[in-house]
């Protein structure tokens, strides 16, 4: 195995270990982060703008100021809709040099694109909740279309967007370091041996 | 840049290679069809397993379809839990990356191998997790557990580019 690999296959565990101190330290504020962009945006498609999204005890409640204040209040677990913040940091921190400047852009703009694609899953989970879960005022107020478009969405934003968008943004945020990494060891060993039979070569001329 | 442009890009063809796969892959297991003839008793196998393993360990583990339960603690196995959704991520990735069929094989069997025996583990550590600390059996089952399971699956991936896809496509 080359060296680059084996150095981030290493570091992989400490790495994971530092991403859930992290985590746990600024879960509050990725909780409202995300929380509020997702309530920006369902507000941004609704007339009138009643939703409200309050996190509490690490789960965004889902208010409607037109329901009566007796009405039960439905929840979306923040941590399930957060954790794999964990995985882009442990993948990032992994790399060579993650403090260099252009590093620390990348995990930025990355990290960007998780919380937008954690709202977008909390968009999904509430949007979903209205067009399926309210009984009668469902039916009325969302055909099956939007119920289908919305229920599609979720399950798509669920587990199959949670587990693969950290890998595909560290990917794709990376790719240049990511293969430079996993080719490294080859390219080394290449240039090891052409420049041995260089050297061979130069003592026999 | 026009598409013919963004296919010449490796970077571009594995991310969209690897989105399509992605998403055929979970439309079909989303199937209901799909789900009843194959999800459903392949989390009963999930589940029987670690109901053996558990034995193994002198639990009175009993199976009821994706439900392992003892005197002390029972755990169900839902679609998340049962290591198809990695699976499938990990499958993604090696289809979506360049490299030779024989490659590719190994790689999808390894990996899926791999993958449910690192699951396996996760479901008995759980069990276990739930009968000593119970109070923790949440953190450890999403924040933790997730986490790990993801990121065995991603450096299962990188281990099988390394060895397997790369030294080949480079000669």
């Amino acid at each position: 195995m080359k060296n680059a690999t084996q150095v981030f296959l290493r570091r992989l565990p400490m790495t994971l270990i530092a991403a859930i101190v992290i985590w746990l330290l600024v879960r509050p504020v990725i909780d409202s982060a995300v929380a509020g962009l997702a309530q920006t945006l369902i507000r941004s498609f609704e007339y009138p703008r009643v939703t409200r999204l309050v996190i509490e005890d690490h789960r965004a409640q889902i208010r409607r100021t037109d329901l009566r204040t007796d009405s039960t209040v439905r929840s979306v677990s923040m941590t399930e809709v957060t954790f794999n913040t964990i995985v882009l940091l442990a993948l990032y921190l992994a790399l060579p040099r993650p403090f260099s400047r252009r590093q620390l852009e990348r995990l930025f703009m990355g990290w960007c694109v998780l919380c937008l694609s954690q709202s977008i899953n909390l968009l999904f989970h509430v949007k979903t909740l209205y067009a399926t879960g309210l009984g009668e005022w469902s039916q009325h107020n969302y055909s099956d279309l939007a119920r289908n478009v919305f229920g599609f969405g979720r399950y798509f934003t669920d587990l199959p967007g949670r587990f693969s968008f950290p890998f595909l943004i560290w990917l794709g945020f990376n790719w240049d370091v990511i293969m430079k990494m996993l080719r490294v060891s080859g390219d080394e060993d290449t240039k090891q041996k052409t420049g041995s039979k260089q050297k061979k070569k130069s003592v026999k001329g | 840049m026009n598409v013919r442009e963004l296919w010449q890009k490796p970077e571009a063809r594995f991310l969209i290679l690897f989105l399509a796969i992605l998403g055929v892959s979970f439309t079909v297991v989303a199937l209901r069809q799909v789900n009843d003839v194959f999800v459903t008793p392949y989390t009963a196998v999930i589940a029987r397993m670690s109901g053996f393993i558990l034995r193994v360990f002198g639990e009175e583990a009993t199976v009821s379809g994706c439900v392992v339960s003892s005197p002390r603690f029972a755990v169900t196995i839902y679609n998340g839990c049962n290591g198809l959704i990695t699976s499938l991520i990990f499958i993604s990735g090696v289809l979506a990356f360049p490299a030779k069929i024989s490659a590719k094989l190994i790689g999808v069997i390894g990996g899926l191998l791999a993958i449910q025996l690192i699951n396996l583990v996760r479901i008995v550590s759980l069990f276990y997790i739930g009968v000593l600390l119970p109070q923790h059996f949440d953190d450890a089952h999403i924040f933790i557990w997730q986490s790990l399971v993801i990121i065995a699956g991603i450096s299962l991936w990188i281990l099988w580019a390394h060895k397997f896809a790369l030294p080949q496509e480079s000669s």
